[in-house]
C-alpha cells in the first residue's frame, strides 16, 4: 500500500483505500460555514449514548491535520472561503468531504449575495446528506455511505407515493 | 479464554451492526414528500412551487422536478395539495452524486 495523497484518485478508489488504510477507524472534522447550528446540534447528538458513533469506529477530532473526513454544514459564506480551503488543504489524503443539510446542498440560500449557496462551489464534495437538519440516523447512514460500508438507496427512490388511486 | 478477548484479537470484523435495532423515534421524523402523479395538476404544482420556501420544486412542461437535497421537509406543499402529497417516510437519503437526489415526477392529473 502506497502512502501519501493522490488528488486524482476517483471517489471509488478513495473509498477502497479508506477501507484498507483506516480499517474501521475514521476521524471527522466538522466545519461550520455559516449554518444555523441545528446541523451541529444533530452532529453532536451522534456522540450521545443513544446513537453512540464511536461503536462504528468514527471519532471527532478538533484538528484538520488529524481528520480523514470533513463534515461541512452551512451555505458556505463567502468570507469563509479561505478558511474552508485551508482546512481542506491541511487534511492528509485520502480525504472525503461530506456536505450536510439543505443549505450545504444548495437548497435554501441559492440567491443570497453573501454566500456561495452550496459547499460544492468551493470544496469537492463526495457525499451529500439531505435534511433540514439531517437526523442523527441520517448522518450515520451518510457516514456509512461515505466510507462504503452502507449502500446508498437514494437512486432507487422515486418519491412517487404507492397506491396512487386510493387517495382519501 | 474469555470471549471478549478472542473478539478483540480479530481484525476487520464488524462487531456492531448499523442500525443495532430499529429506532422508534424515526417514525415521527419529518420526511420529504412523496407525490401521487394521478392527483397532481399543473395548477396544483404551480401553487406548490410558489409555496415552497426553498428551491426544491420546479416544473418542466408536464413533469415536476423534485430536488430532495434542497427539501427541508417543511410540509407546505402537503398543506397546499393534501390529496396529492404524502410524507415519504424516507430520511436516510445520503448520496454520492448530487444528480441522484433530483427526481422527476410525471403530472398526470386532469385539468379542471
Amino acid at each position: 500500500m502506497k502512502p501519501g495523497p493522490d488528488e486524482t484518485a476517483t471517489a471509488e478508489e478513495l473509498r477502497k483505500r479508506i477501507a484498507v488504510q483506516f480499517g474501521r477507524s475514521l476521524h471527522i472534522r466538522t466545519l461550520d460555514t455559516g449554518s444555523c447550528a441545528v446541523c451541529e446540534q444533530e452532529i453532536r447528538l451522534l456522540t450521545a449514548p443513544h446513537y453512540d458513533l464511536h461503536r462504528l469506529g468514527f471519532f471527532f477530532t478538533p484538528a484538520p491535520r488529524h481528520a480523514d473526513l470533513l463534515l461541512v454544514t452551512g451555505p458556505m459564506v463567502r468570507a469563509f472561503e479561505v478558511a474552508a480551503r485551508k482546512t481542506y488543504e491541511a487534511m492528509p489524503g485520502p480525504k472525503v468531504v461530506v456536505a450536510t443539510g439543505a443549505c450545504a446542498l444548495g437548497g435554501v440560500y441559492q440567491s443570497d449575495p453573501f454566500v456561495y449557496g452550496e459547499v460544492d462551489a468551493v470544496l469537492p464534495v463526495d457525499v451529500w446528506i439531505p435534511g433540514c437538519p439531517p437526523s442523527p440516523l441520517a448522518l450515520l447512514q451518510g457516514l456509512g455511505v461515505a466510507v462504503g460500508r452502507l449502500a446508498e438507496k437514494t437512486p432507487g427512490l422515486t418519491f412517487v407515493a404507492d397506491g396512487d388511486g386510493d387517495a382519501t | 479464554m474469555p470471549l471478549w478477548f478472542a473478539r478483540g484479537l480479530r481484525r476487520g470484523v464488524v462487531t456492531t451492526k448499523y442500525p443495532a435495532r430499529s429506532d422508534p423515534s424515526a417514525a415521527s421524523l419529518p420526511t420529504p414528500p412523496a407525490f401521487r402523479p394521478g392527483q397532481l395538476t399543473v395548477r396544483a404544482v404551480d401553487r406548490m412551487i410558489a409555496e415552497c420556501p426553498g428551491t426544491a420544486l420546479s416544473r418542466v412542461a408536464d413533469t415536476l422536478v423534485f430536488d430532495v437535497g434542497s427539501c427541508t421537509a417543511c410540509g407546505r406543499c402537503a398543506r397546499v395539495a393534501p390529496q396529492a402529497v404524502t410524507p415519504s417516510g424516507e430520511f436516510e437519503l445520503a448520496a454520492t452524486a448530487r444528480s441522484a437526489l433530483i427526481k422527476t415526477i410525471p403530472i398526470r392529473g386532469e385539468q379542471r
